[in-house]
């Protein structure tokens, strides 16, 4: 009386692809190269769907889903009530039975009213199934703050979710990796959680960052997760970051190569797993560490990056700094919100006082 | 117009056995939780440590559900799982094995009891109250759009209808007409707090109306009952028409957990009366339709089983301490 | 030659938007599959392609303020 489906579907995905090809020269923002990646895997993979709060015709707040609807339909491309609880849940189910969910959770801030499904759920089932059962599910999350959204509306959090065992945690920077990282969660067995920073996307009602628009390979690619990529070389100075801050961090790299400083800047793009390697080496060619964070200071990824190094290699480090959000709620008012954003005049202090400059100087 | 198969009395016959092996399995690992635990309790000692949640008292609901569903229907249940497993035809071998946290465990000993994942029989756990009912949602969201008539089943407790995803999981069933059957078990207790200090309404089933579905409360722990009921519900589900709502009120037998000495409880006194297990079986021998020879074959049969499983747990290897990292990710090394 | 004209977003006549982003240069070739701008008007976006292939001259630089239906670059 029913069809014959496997039941035990371990998953399998299509024909390898490039990994981190030549960019080439066209030009996207880095939510239109998002778009792009989600419109590639759902023509050639029907278990691929989205859904989430807006993602229909409005396409996503931050524009993470514009055009899906009109190419794929309302039948995968589904707006969902306001019950992250019952929708994230739904994705992990669906990814149970074999498909493939593109779940977006419309701000990260938002994780408080469903972390049960995210933490205990989505990240906990194939580890508690002893590998029987795979959740092959992005849930794609919008961060950060630097628009007055006020403190619900303007956290990274991306510490939390890379604290909690299970989810892989991805967190681009510019379109390139945006393009190669959600084509390479949305091909992964495991549950990926896909963190943009609004700063970055490219959006024109919002700061716009030129690193926002970027040569994008037009056929699918893969950029592989858990793999930092240098995106300035240096010898002075080792800046870890990711996301907007690497942005900031290039600028002030930049403006201070003309004083003679050289600042490595190392974009991590992957919290889970993390790139400890890459880290390491950075900071044996330079010695000095910034790490660069827009979440939380205390407990979070600013210190397990500077651990990974200490537990490694501690004799490496002749400076350690983090120039991160401070632990307040994230305030509204322009002035005071940029005052504990990691802004390029907060990194240019740090660089300068690892260079024995001091604040000051 | 039945939707569904009217009982035969082999199909009565075949309920009171599903009951008999889930009573005889609970009895067992009752027995087998508490062989290492004295003097005194310590919950962390024996062959099965941990939480012990058993469902002796609630076996109507699993017996009644069971004959309704195939291997390819999916059903999540809670911390108390192991008489909906049984009556899903989760393996008892494998099962038994996860609870005496072997590696030959449904999940390596990673899972335990509270966390049981069959994908054999598409059966999982969630130990968070209501929490189990987003992923059913999922599972019967694929089935739909690959244009089956599987079912997803969603078991949980009475408690569980006074959490926000119950809510949001009812609404989103019934907006997207998805075919799940809700199946909430009132055993009368949420730990130690009784149902009507903790419920507004006097039937759960009654918040089916809410959200434009079916409710029906199944009174009196009567398998029959939820065998109509679920028959219904589940007949309605493959047919495209979406969700309904069943809550039994069935009886939590013994403590919330093993070690729970109840001196909360008031109605403890009514208890053995409200066995569901005797009196269906004096149902059914009144009926002419079971024999006491019957009965004790039941047990026997049952016994073999449950005594065999248990058999397969003990002489299963314990899971390596070298490996208790593996299995987080499908893909990859941990950072 | 031809025209690239900022679209008609709004009801309102007269209604301006921005260039958001233009994602060619001056003297890049172009189709018509080419995607050489995102205009907005207030937070809708829209794209902009080329009626005809050719070589490109923006006339309007990202973030100025543009009455919609006025032309914004030209193919030649």
């Amino acid at each position: 009386m029913t069809a014959a489906l496997p039941t035990a579907p371990l998953h399998t995905v299509g024909p390898n692809l490039a990994v981190e090809p030549d960019a080439g020269t066209r030009k996207l923002s880095t939510a239109k190269a998002m778009q792009e990646a989600i419109a590639q895997q759902m023509r050639t993979d029907d278990s691929v769907f989205v859904m989430g709060e807006d993602v229909g015709p409005y396409g996503g707040i931050f524009s993470s889903t514009t055009g899906l609807i009109e190419e794929f339909g309302p039948t995968r491309v589904i707006d969902t009530p306001i019950s992250e609880t019952a929708f994230i849940g739904t994705g992990i189910g669906a990814a149970i039975e074999g498909m493939r969910p593109v779940v977006e959770l419309m701000f990260s801030d938002f994780f408080g009213v469903c972390m049960d499904q995210i933490y205990n759920h989505m990240a906990k089932i194939h580890y508690e199934s002893g590998g029987n059962v795979q959740v092959p599910m992005v849930l794609m999350t919008a961060t950060g703050g630097g628009y007055s959204d006020g403190a619900q509306h303007s956290q990274t959090l991306w510490g939390t979710f890379a604290h909690l065992p299970g989810m892989k945690v991805v967190v681009p920077s510019n379109p390139y990796d945006a393009k190669g990282l959600m084509t390479a969660a949305i091909r992964s067995n495991d549950p990926v959680v896909f963190m943009f920073h609004k700063g970055v996307m490219g959006l024109g009602w919002m700061k716009k960052n030129r690193r926002s628009i970027g040569a994008v390979p037009e056929e699918p690619y893969e950029v592989p997760i858990g793999k930092a990529k240098v995106v300035r070389e240096g010898t002075d100075v080792t800046i870890v970051t990711l996301s907007l801050s690497v942005h900031h961090s290039l600028d002030v790299a930049e403006k201070l190569a003309e004083e003679g400083i050289s600042v490595e800047v190392l974009d991590l793009r992957s919290l889970v797993p993390l790139d400890r390697d890459a880290i390491v080496a950075s900071v044996s060619k330079t010695g000095r560490l910034i790490v660069v964070d827009e979440d939380y200071q205390s407990f979070g990824l600013s210190g397990e990056v500077i651990a990974s190094v200490v537990e490694r290699a501690p004799g490496l480090l002749t400076h350690v700094s983090r120039v991160c959000l401070p632990d307040v709620p994230i305030p509204y008012a322009s002035q005071l919100e940029y005052a504990v954003l990691p802004t390029p005049a907060r990194i240019e202090a740090a660089v300068r006082e690892a260079m024995g400059g001091g604040v000051a100087s | 117009m039945t939707l569904y198969p009217a009982l035969t009395d082999d199909m009565r016959r075949g309920m009171l056995q599903t009951m008999v092996l889930i009573r005889t399995y609970e009895e067992a690992i009752l027995r087998e939780y508490h062989a290492d635990k004295s003097p005194g309790f310590d919950i962390g000692a024996g062959l099965i440590p941990g939480e012990m949640h058993l469902s002796a008292g609630q076996e109507p609901v699993a017996a009644g559900l069971g004959l309704h569903l195939t291997k390819d229907d999916a059903l999540t249940a809670t911390h108390r799982p192991h008489h909906v497993a049984i009556a899903k035809g989760v393996r008892l071998r494998e099962m038994t094995a996860e609870i005496f946290g072997r590696e030959t465990g449904l999940g390596r000993g990673r899972g335990g009891h509270m966390h049981l994942f069959d994908p054999e029989t598409h059966f999982s756990c969630s130990g968070i109250i209501a929490e189990g009912l987003p992923p059913a949602l999922g599972q019967a969201f694929a089935f739909q759009r690959r244009g089956t008539d599987r079912v997803a089943v969603a078991v949980a407790g009475e408690g569980a209808a006074n959490q926000g995803a119950f809510h949001e999981s009812l609404n989103l069933a019934a907006l997207w007409k998805l075919p799940v059957v809700f199946v909430i078990e009132d055993n009368d207790w949420g730990i130690s707090v009784p149902r009507a200090q903790s419920t507004s309404v006097q039937s759960n089933a009654v918040r089916g109306a809410a959200y434009g579905m079916p409710g029906i409360r199944v009174e009196d722990n009567s398998v029959e009952g939820v065998y109509e009921a679920a028959g219904e519900a589940i007949a309605r589900a493959r047919a495209g028409d979406g969700p309904s709502l069943i809550e039994v009120h069935t009886l939590r037998l013994w403590g919330h957990f093993e070690g729970d000495a109840q001196g909360y409880r008031t109605d403890l006194d009514g208890v053995p009366g409200r066995d569901p297990l005797p009196t269906y079986r004096n149902t059914l021998t009144a009926q002419g339709v079971l024999t006491d020879s019957d009965f004790a074959a039941m047990e026997a049969s049952a016994s073999e089983l449950v005594e065999d499983a248990i058999d397969f747990a003990k002489a299963s290897p314990t899971p390596s301490p070298a490996n208790a990292l593996d299995y987080v990710f499908a893909e990859g090394a941990r950072s | 030659m031809s025209e690239v004209i900022f679209p008609k977003m709004s009801a309102a006549d007269g209604a301006t938007g921005v260039i958001v982003t233009w994602f060619v240069d001056s003297g890049d070739p172009v189709t018509p599959t080419t995607l050489i701008a995102e205009v907005a008007v207030d937070k809708v976006d829209a794209e902009v392609y080329p009626e005809t292939g050719g070589v490109i001259t923006l006339l309007v630089p990202e973030e100025a303020e543009v009455v919609q239906g006025s032309v914004i670059a030209t193919i030649t």
